[in-house]
């Protein structure tokens, strides 16, 4: 009980808004704009997984946003070219995952800092993408939006899927050794090594799996709506690093869990709604969620402090 | 270097080109057209309304910009331009200041200066070809919302940041325009979307839900009004809640042969580009001088002129009955 303290407190945070909600807004809780909303949200939670394996391996990866539009625009331009989605969704995963990997051998081959490296990504996908698309939207065909599916279905498919692909990650994490490997590397890389693991290895193929996992978040986010803006998934990485940290995975790597990843995602992504629906000015979203991130923050801190590790 | 190389190259065979007609029909003017980028859509359907005057006037049009929104590289070609002696620039400029010295060197050799679409800094050019005013904008949209609606009812509206700058502007006054003339209806929220259409679409659907007796969703910035129209699709408010704004026909086509979108606004960017060449030629001749009150152009008729500014006049609306026209 004391060891998911933190996981916890922000699962206790997130029901006190959606209490709050039921009693102040009703209104909040229609299945139709709340499974919307959420579904909106099952490409982030995605993305979110991935970006938990990366800092509990004392990693970052800011790139993903720009690798999440790159995989967006390229996906959006082969189905618009008439390929279809079974050819689409693994070309899309497969280009994330080369970019993935591009980050990983820089960051573990040649052992720069994964902030610098995946900075330099950004920016250079991001720039690139304008470079090519002028802002231009891309249209897409007919069928590729919820799948051929029809509204509900397309989004319930969707939700399920960024579920599934949660609890399989999470349960990896904790119970398989490759899931074992990344806490033990994000703890101490030399004991790691010693103990028989190759932290390089694993930092990599952590790269890999974000990257991956971005790519299919674009197809997740591409099946909803008829057309991509090539600016999609700018700022996305903010969004996940607060949702990782405010759900009690340590920056410093080596703890934290997938299901604080959930819990914090879904407690910053209901923050806007809330204040729409309490009729709060748009003005405090972003100083709310600062709050938040912050508190989650200091909580880290002083808990460090106190465990002396 | 192999860039400098090769522009120097094209240069050279411009000016070859140019030579060659300018001897043969005694010394057509040439209006050199500077695009903030030329591949882009919108620039694209600027130029379709120029080659439109150029014929009309019998000019020789030289339309050339940066493949990127790129500054440096706009005053690259203008010192190409002053160099190989054009008469007239009209320019779109991508940095105020920064292309405004090349513009008052080019002044210097003789060379005319218009702007369109975004302004230099008032002493690097004679005239600015203002396709939209704020109020213009602000009344427009106001206006529109008021027509779909009734003229009673609540609305809401999408903008792109609380602060940026031009949206507080247009926001203001449509403001003044609801308080005015628009008694009856009621702006019960106004949400930020960061310029993202998947965040106008978040926004939309929980502006719906919070408001069930809302009408009419008014986007202010181009992508927020395909992401507030798939939100009140997924909500099958199709028709019962209206949506418009401020945005470009391409993002918006689908939604509005679906009747999603009721209207669109925008300027008329073919008349932006037909217009800003008549003025720049006209300004080239010496026909059109500081202080005049109002310029005929071609077809178009008169335009009026508020101190050294061209106004294109009202935003046009793009609706079911226009749209498939336009292509940008």
């Amino acid at each position: 009980m004391k060891h998911y303290f933190r996981e916890l407190s922000v699962l206790g945070a997130l029901l006190a808004i959606l209490l709050g909600l039921a009693i102040f807004a009703p209104a909040f809780y229609q299945p139709q704009p709340l499974l919307s909303l959420l579904t909106r949200e099952a490409p982030t939670l995605v993305v979110a997984c991935g970006m938990a394996l990366v800092i509990v391996c004392r990693q970052i990866d800011i790139s993903v946003g720009s690798i999440f539009s790159v995989c967006s625009v390229c996906a959006g331009l082969l189905a618009a070219r008439g390929w279809p989605l079974l050819l689409v969704l693994p070309a899309s995963v497969a280009l994330g995952a080369v970019f993935g990997a591009f980050n990983g051998v820089l960051v573990a081959g040649l052992r720069l800092p994964s902030i610098v490296v995946t900075l330099a990504t950004m920016v250079t996908l991001r720039q690139g993408l304008n470079l090519v698309r002028q802002g231009e939207f891309v249209n897409l065909p007919e069928g590729i939006q919820w799948f051929g599916l029809g509204q509900t279905a397309g989004q319930l498919v969707l939700v399920i899927a960024a579920v599934v692909i949660l609890i399989l990650l999470a349960l990896a994490m904790r119970h398989f050794a490759a899931g074992r490997f990344a806490y033990a590397v994000g703890t101490d890389a030399e004991a790691a090594r010693l103990a028989g693991i190759r932290p390089q290895l694993v930092t990599f193929l952590v790269f890999v799996s974000i990257g991956a996992l971005t790519g299919l978040a674009a197809m997740m986010n591409l099946a909803q709506s008829p057309q991509v803006q090539p600016l999609t998934g700018n700022g996305l990485e903010l969004k996940v690093i607060a949702a990782v940290v405010v759900g009690g995975v340590a920056i410093s790597g080596g703890r934290g869990n997938l299901w604080g990843a959930f819990a914090g995602l879904l407690l910053l992504a209901c923050i806007s709604p809330a204040l729409t629906h309490l009729r709060i000015e748009a003005y405090w979203e972003k100083a709310i969620q600062g709050t938040i991130i912050l508190l989650a923050v200091v909580a880290d801190g002083l808990r460090s402090r106190k465990g002396g590790n | 270097m192999k860039n400098t190389l090769l522009r120097l190259c094209a240069a050279g065979i411009v000016l070859l080109g140019s030579l060659v007609p300018a001897t043969a029909a005694d010394s057509k003017l040439i209006v050199a057209m500077l695009p903030k980028s030329k591949g882009n859509a919108y620039f694209i359907s600027v130029k379709a309304g120029a080659d439109k005057a150029a014929k009309e006037l019998g000019i020789q049009l030289l339309f050339d910009g940066p493949t990127d929104s790129n500054a440096a590289k706009q005053n690259e070609i203008v010192e190409n331009w002053i160099t190989l002696g054009v008469d007239v620039i009209a320019v779109a400029a991508e940095n105020k200041e920064g292309i405004s010295t090349a513009l008052r060197k080019a002044q210097k050799q003789g060379i005319k200066v218009v702007t369109f679409d975004a302004d230099a800094i008032a002493d690097a050019r004679s005239f600015f070809v203002n396709q939209a005013t704020p109020s213009g904008i602000g009344y427009s949209l106001m206006d529109e919302a008021a027509r779909l609606t009734g003229g009673e009812g609540e609305f809401a509206m999408i903008v792109a940041t609380l602060t940026a700058a031009n949206q507080r502007e247009w926001q203001k006054h449509i403001e003044d325009r609801l308080k005015e003339k628009y008694p009856k209806m009621k702006l019960v929220a106004v949400r930020p979307c960061d310029d993202l259409k998947d965040k106008a679409q978040s926004e939309t659907t929980a502006l719906l839900s919070a408001n069930p007796n809302l009408k009419l969703v008014m986007a202010i910035c181009s992508p927020g009004v395909p992401g507030a129209a798939e939100a009140v699709k997924q909500a099958g408010k199709t028709g019962k809640v209206k949506v418009i704004g401020l945005g470009l026909p391409n993002e918006n086509k689908r939604y509005v042969r679906e009747g999603v979108t009721d209207s669109v606004i925008l300027w008329n960017t073919g008349d932006l580009g037909y217009l800003t060449i008549h003025a720049a030629v006209a300004v080239a001749k010496n026909e059109l001088k500081k202080g005049a009150k109002t310029f005929k152009a071609g077809t178009l008729g008169p335009f009026a002129i508020e101190g050294d500014n061209i106004l294109l006049g009202k935003p046009f609306i793009f609706n079911k009955s226009n749209i498939e026209q336009f292509d940008f």
